[in-house]
Order: structure tokens, then C-alpha cells, then sequence
């Protein structure tokens, strides 16, 4: 993603254009931010960081359990 | 435990079998900030795909998910071809291997509305945002459609993008 691809893609998030599914999903709560970081990584770069916060979860379940 | 998704992608691509890559890891293939804890694959059924399948799978001890430890299974060609979807624990973590999609049909379906992408150096066909939303608006689960408006903004906004990441 070239920078001013960034700076679009930043300004559709800041001011998504009415109606449009980016507004709905902003109205529904979706952080948009989280998108566009993700759209500048490869997908190689995406997995890694799925498997990261899978990781992380797992490690925070199994210690909500441990303390129950 | 969380599931090495490499790992579990790359003895499948490894070993050639013929598979879609769908559900949670697919979707953050393409963009979403989702968090699964198992593989979704799509495997084509044909008696020469399902024994590649089972023998690269054989390693890690698949069993059924959630049932009795001592339930007897055997995870072999005759059993994938005696069933259709799967859900499996392993020693590399869960995996569900799906001979069809809600939404979207068997693995030929899926292959049409597929996408390579490259893992760790290695390509593998993945489920397209469209296929995805597709998928989930089919399978109308709760956590299925909550997953709907994080696609659809995906979509949208690689379209404003001009299809660009």
C-alpha cells in the first residue's frame, strides 16, 4: 500500500461515505482502523499476527480456568 | 491450545492435497482481524485427495472433537469417505475438514471463488471476501453474521481502494 493509498484509505474510515457498507460497519462497532493495518501487511504478516493473538487468548483462558 | 496454523497448512500443501482454505484463516488471508482457533479447510473428494489427506494427517493423531477419549475412531480413507465434514483435535491443534460449505458447495465451488495466497513462502487457495461472505450469510449463525459487517466493509473498502491492499 503506497502512501497516498494509506491516506485514502484513512480518510474512507474517518468519513465513510453514507449508506455505504464501511459506514454500516462502523455504526455496528467494527474498529476500521484494525482493516486498514491488516491491508498493509502481506498475508504471511496476517497470519503470523492471528496466530500471535491466538496464542495470547489461549494463554489467558487457560489461566481464567486455572483460577477458578 | 492454539493451533500452528502453518504447520497444519504446510503438511497439507506439502503432501499436494487439494484444498480451499476457508473460515477464520481465510478470513484474515484477507484482511479481518477476526481471532479462530481452528482450520477450516475444504478438501476435494476423490479417493486419490482423501488418502494424501489422511496420510499427511496420520502424525498427529486426529480424533473427533469433544467426543469421549476413548471413543474408538479411526481417521482413514474409508471413514472421510463414509462421511462428509469433520471436526478434528490434533497434535497440532483443531482442524475441520469440510467436503462441503454452507453456502458455497463442494470443493469444486469453493476452487471458483478461491484466491491464491502466499503463506511462509508457500501458495495456498483461499476463500475470496465474496466466497466468505457468501459462506457466512449462508450458515446464519449468530457469530456467522456478527462476522458479516467486518467483510462487507472489507470489501468495500478495497473497492474504493480499486481493488488495491
Amino acid at each position: 500500500m503506497t502512501r497516498a493509498e494509506h491516506n485514502l484509505a484513512i480518510a474512507l474510515i474517518a468519513n465513510p461515505p453514507a449508506g455505504s457498507k464501511l459506514a454500516a460497519a462502523k455504526e455496528y462497532g467494527v474498529d476500521l482502523t484494525l482493516l486498514v493495518e491488516n491491508l498493509q501487511l502481506t498475508t504471511t504478516e496476517r497470519i503470523r499476527k492471528l496466530q500471535s493473538a491466538a496464542e495470547f487468548l489461549e494463554k489467558v483462558r487457560h489461566s481464567v480456568l486455572l483460577t477458578r | 491450545m492454539a493451533p500452528n496454523f502453518e504447520k497444519l497448512l504446510a503438511l497439507f500443501g506439502d503432501a499436494k492435497v487439494e484444498m480451499v482454505v476457508i473460515g477464520g484463516v481465510a478470513m484474515n488471508a484477507q484482511g479481518s482481524a477476526y481471532v479462530t482457533f481452528d482450520l477450516d479447510l475444504c478438501y476435494r473428494r476423490t479417493k486419490e485427495n482423501i488418502v494424501r489427506m489422511c496420510d499427511a494427517l496420520a502424525p498427529y493423531q486426529p480424533r473427533l472433537r469433544g467426543a469421549p477419549e476413548n471413543l474408538p475412531f479411526r481417521f482413514d480413507a474409508e471413514t472421510v469417505k463414509r462421511g462428509l465434514n469433520f471436526t478434528l483435535t490434533t497434535t497440532l491443534g483443531d482442524l475441520d475438514l469440510l467436503g462441503e460449505v454452507t453456502g458455497i458447495g463442494s470443493y469444486d465451488a469453493a476452487l471458483q471463488t478461491s484466491e491464491w495466497r502466499e503463506i511462509e513462502g508457500k501458495k495456498y487457495l483461499v476463500l475470496s471476501l465474496a466466497g466468505l461472505i457468501q459462506a457466512k450469510r449462508a450458515a446464519g449463525r449468530k457469530k456467522d453474521l456478527n462476522a458479516l459487517p467486518e467483510l462487507e466493509a472489507l470489501r468495500d473498502l478495497k473497492e474504493r481502494m480499486g481493488g488495491k491492499e
